[in-house]
């Protein structure tokens, strides 16, 4: 009985729905006041919410707030570096600000009656748990059509904050060499692009192509036009403006990036990201230790910024209900403007849908996550995402569909049909001097970005954008792709590009056993 | 005909679809079409006191000024939107089928603005 | 515009466009992937060997028809040397069940193997009609779930085979994957991705299927003109299940590929060790000797509480708890039948040790 319709109906669970809260109208925590908000059936009053969402909070961040446990069970919370705030202008970030600067920043140390910071100024209960906080807002306007530049607006909301440096970052910032070298160790080389097919769409083979230099928001546009899917953006958009972030948290010598999602975009987050298959980092979605290149040597070890999510237990409607009572500003931002079409937005659809009915869902689904780890071993991490690298990922593509005859396994498989027989593999296998691709250096989730397509046929090449001739078809990739530091997975190479708009694979001396790896690499000139 | 006098408020970002104004005086009728329809056509037979679900058709109708659908989705708001009536949760006071009384706040926030 | 020629022979005109792969392909070469990719997961996964008994779980329906026809022209064309059997299960849902195993029936014919057919009324006493007219349309699904798996197992040992097939499909999976983390099944969504899953003394099951579109499933019988009934149970899901199916069509519509992408993240995830120490060991039902997690198998509860007429109230661990403070069981109670493996017991220590 393989199928009755309902394959998962096999023993499975019940989701009983409940009533939306327990039969007592009172807040179950203080007991006096009646209640004024129902949160996962349970019933708060309006003076207990505060107290309840700042302990969460403080629960969710504290214990990661220095750098080891070290060994007292209450240690002094004192961070290695200074703190970087993810900032959309939305719900959860603008909370987020709020609480952070309430408890961290905004009281000033005590002084003694000569009007002296109370023992000394340099008195461990003076300093502050953070040096310094900087507030980054990732302007998207570029990357939409009648969407409006928003950074004069999120400066505003800023102004009752003034402890806090205001950065403000565009999303081309991506493709801008001059913002690079102020975020980088390294200089840049020079930008990388990668070809595009007859379609306007890159091409299964990921193959590295030279790439004209193009203005920063023009570099941005060409980027998200060669994209297949509206998925592909949002997921694209995510992963830049996390990756500026991080940048830019690296640049101030931060120790933690703290961003605004709340348990509810949390879940959202999850399953979005293991629908577009990515279920090797996982973890990372729900709290991220990022070096950058995803190299961890002990020289880098002050390098390693932790991102922390510490609205991860409030919901989105506590969210909302503890920024009306306190008045916190939400900017707020169209729904364009939050890349969230396609998966990311059905998802959100889907999720905020069945909070309304099932309100444990979101939390059940955090909970679930949170019990899981990649079962693979990683091989450094994706040059785009820079999330943890999968093992075998090409075996596993291979093994599960048959895209070309060219490949020697199905030789034998053939034989029944007398048909398909003259293709051998040497008629259809690939031409012998291919471009360097880079393929083995993307996450699954990122190669779906660039090559799942649509089921209702391609997307229209984009025809603003304006290629020289001279060029093959290629669009730019962010800066951090072809950045010149080493990764381990590429062992001491690095991807250089020559002044004529060559890709070649550079070794570092002395690594003669992966000459083969790098021949394969090298343009026939 | 006698009315209900409220105040209504948008927050979290919901006030962008209702002219970026925040803070709106609404009166409605004590007594409305049962069908919530909002057009001010021939009498209708069957009416009910004025309640959640007709300030919410009301709102969409009269007052939004674009995208209803982020707004609403069927009969009631759309799911993602906090309603307070007078400052308490409405899923305290019966969600849509809450009876106005006059000088009563109702306030909306949207929830979906994200990170 | 000319027709496209096929992406994978560059020959013929293509007919249709795979939404495993997005390529546009013939109708020969589309014959030809979609076997050779379940004869790839059947040979990669190394799930028969030469002389094993095999059941195909049959409903009449496309996935487990597709199965029967592929199974057999794979068995044929690559000297598997399988022993093939149809195995039905009558839920007892007339209007619906009745009327699919008469496509079976003739599936026993067309393809020449030999059919069994078990019923709920024949093991529990009960068929879903009465069930339900017991219970009512909404958790029927979960009763006819593992009254089913249970069934298949033990219709396989009446037919003394090693292994039961299903048509559970890469759609079938993807789904519940996502209902799995939704609903917090931590033991559940570490097994579903797993093409053959064992017991400690069941037959194997295996899913040739699971990376097979129900898409593509559905255009290779219709390509091949396959008999299969195409009715949807007159029992619909309930309303969660129902939400998780449509948003899980929704995102195939905006990515083809979603399906697969969701499978490979289900197997590149897995509970985390300290995870799995605090979970429950497998142990046998002490009332009808199938594997389960609970002194008390889910079948035997479910069947007690239909004849205690408290069925509603033995879905969850909580209720049951509810059913034993009513008492023990009554000694003239309905049971199923002891359950004997045809295969020798394996004791959990040993199998660990291997």
């Amino acid at each position: 009985m393989s199928s009755c319709g309902n394959p998962i109906a096999e023993d499975a669970a019940l989701m009983p729905r409940r009533f939306k809260f327990d039969k007592v109208r009172d807040c179950i925590k203080c007991k006096l006041n009646p209640g004024n908000i129902v949160i996962r059936h349970a019933v708060y009053c309006k003076d207990c919410l505060t107290p309840l969402v700042t302990l969460k909070f403080r629960r969710a961040l504290e214990p990661l707030v220095n750098a080891s446990s070290g060994t007292s069970k209450r240690p002094k919370l004192k961070a290695s570096g200074s703190l970087t705030l993810g900032f959309s202008g939305g719900l959860g970030s603008s909370v987020l600000l709020d609480i952070v600067y309430k408890t961290y920043f905004a009281n000033q140390p005590s002084v003694d009656p000569s009007g002296e910071p109370r023992g000394g100024a340099n008195h461990p209960r003076n300093t502050n748990v953070w040096s310094s906080c900087a507030v980054c807002y990732v302007e998207v306007c570029n990357a939409f059509t009648e969407t409006r530049d928003r950074t004069e607006e999120i400066r505003t909301a800023l102004a009752p904050y003034p402890k806090f440096d205001f950065i403000p970052l565009r999303l081309e910032d991506a493709f801008d060499a001059s913002w690079w070298s102020k975020v980088a160790t390294t200089p840049d080389q020079s930008q990388l692009g990668l070809e595009l097919g007859k379609d306007g769409l890159c091409t299964e083979g990921f193959h590295l192509a030279a790439c004209p230099t193009l203005p920063p928001a023009a570099a941005l546009r060409s980027y998200l036009a060669s994209l297949p899917t509206q998925t592909a953006v949002s997921s694209a958009i995510k992963v830049i403006v996390r990756l500026l972030l991080l940048y830019t948290a690296r640049s101030r010598q931060s120790s933690h990036l703290l961003l605004g999602t709340s348990l509810t975009t949390l879940s959202i987050s999850l399953v979005s990201s293991i629908s577009q298959g990515g279920g090797h980092s996982i973890l990372e979605e729900l709290q991220e230790e990022w070096t950058c290149g995803g190299e961890s040597t002990t020289s880098e070890k002050l390098n390693v910024i932790r991102v922390v999510r510490p609205l991860r237990d409030v919901t989105m409607k506590e969210c909302a209900a503890f920024g009306w009572w306190n008045s916190i500003a939400v900017v707020g931002r169209d729904k364009q403007a939050r890349a969230s079409a396609g998966i990311p937005g059905l998802t959100q659809d889907f999720i905020v849908g069945l909070e309304k009915d099932y309100p444990s869902t979101v939390s059940t689904i955090a909970r679930t996550c949170a019990k899981l780890e990649p079962k693979s071993a990683s091989r450094g991490s994706c040059i785009l995402c820079q999330r943890p690298l999968q093992e075998g990922l090409e075996d596993w593509k291979n093994r599960i569909s048959i895209r070309s005859y060219s490949d020697a396994k199905l030789t034998s498989d053939l034989c029944h049909l007398p048909l398909l027989a003259p293709f051998g593999a040497s008629e259809l296998s690939t031409p012998p001097h291919q471009p360097p691709s880079i393929l083995t250096h993307l996450c699954y989730s990122c190669q779906a970005t660039f090559t799942s397509r649509s089921s209702r046929g391609p997307k229209p090449a984009p025809s603003s954008i304006d290629v020289s001739g001279a060029l093959p078809l290629s669009t730019p990739l962010p800066v951090w792709v072809s950045a010149n530091h080493t990764r381990p997975h590429v062992a001491h190479e690095e991807l250089v590009m020559s002044a004529n708009g060559e890709i070649w694979y550079q070794k570092k001396q002395g690594e003669a056993e992966n000459q083969s790896v790098v021949a394969k690499f090298l343009l026939d000139t | 005909m006698s009315t209900i006098d409220l105040t209504i408020e948008f927050g979290g970002g919901l006030e962008l679809l209702f002219g970026n104004v925040r803070s709106h005086a609404v009166s409605l009728p004590t007594r409305v079409p049962a069908s919530n329809s909002t057009t001010l056509s021939p009498p209708v037979s069957t009416t009910k006191p004025a309640d959640v679900d007709y300030l919410i058709h009301h709102l969409r109708d009269h007052v939004l000024k674009e995208r209803p659908e982020l707004f609403m989705e069927g009969d009631t708001v759309r799911p993602g939107i906090l309603v307070l009536i007078n400052d308490t949760d409405w899923e305290l006071e019966g969600e849509g089928s809450y009876q106005l009384c006059d000088c009563d706040e109702i306030v909306f926030i949207s929830t979906l603005h994200g990170g | 515009m000319a027709p496209a020629s096929c992406a994978l022979c560059q020959n013929a005109k293509a007919i249709l466009k795979r939404p495993k792969t997005g390529q546009q392909i013939c109708k020969e070469c589309f014959f030809f992937v979609f076997e050779t990719e379940i004869h790839h997961t059947i040979t990669q996964a190394a799930l028969f060997k030469p002389g094993d008994r095999v059941a195909i779980g049959a409903s009449g329906g496309k996935d487990s028809t597709v199965l029967a026809y592929v199974m057999k022209t794979l068995n044929e064309r690559y000297n598997y040397g399988l022993d093939l059997y149809l195995l039905s299960i009558d839920e007892g849902i007339t209007g619906y069940r009745d009327d699919s195993l008469q496509t079976v029936k003739r599936n026993q014919l067309q393809y020449n193997m030999p059919l069994k057919i078990l019923s709920y009324e024949e093991l529990y006493g009960w068929t879903m009609d009465a069930i339900v007219s017991e219970i009512g349309k909404k958790n029927n699904c979960t009763f006819c779930g593992v009254f089913r798996r249970q069934a298949l197992d033990r219709g396989a040992s009446s037919l003394n085979v090693d292994h039961v097939v299903t048509g559970h499909n890469a759609d079938d999976i993807a789904e519940t994957v996502l209902m799995n983390i939704m609903r917090g099944d931590i033991a559940r969504l570490g097994r579903c991705t797993m093409i053959c899953t064992q017991g400690e003394d069941t037959i194997k099951r295996s899913k040739p299927f699971k990376y097979a579109y129900e898409k593509e499933i559905v255009m290779y019988a219709y390509f091949k003109k396959l008999d299969y009934f195409s009715t949807e149970c007159i029992y619909s899901p309930d309303a969660y299940r129902g939400h998780a199916r449509t948003f899980l069509k929704d995102l195939e519509a905006a990515r083809p590929s979603a399906i697969i992408d969701i499978i490979h993240s289900g197997e590149a995830f897995e509970v985390r060790d300290d995870v799995k120490a605090t979970q429950k060991p497998q142990q046998t039902c002490k009332r009808c000797g199938y594997m389960s997690s609970n002194e008390l198998c889910k079948a035997c509860t479910l069947l007690e509480g239909l004849e205690r007429g408290v069925a509603n109230s033995v879905i969850t661990d909580k209720a049951r708890k509810k059913l034993d403070a009513m008492g023990p069981a009554p000694d003239n109670l309905r049971t199923i039948p002891i359950f004997r493996s045809p295969l020798p017991a394996v004791s959990i220590e040993s199998s660990q040790d291997q």
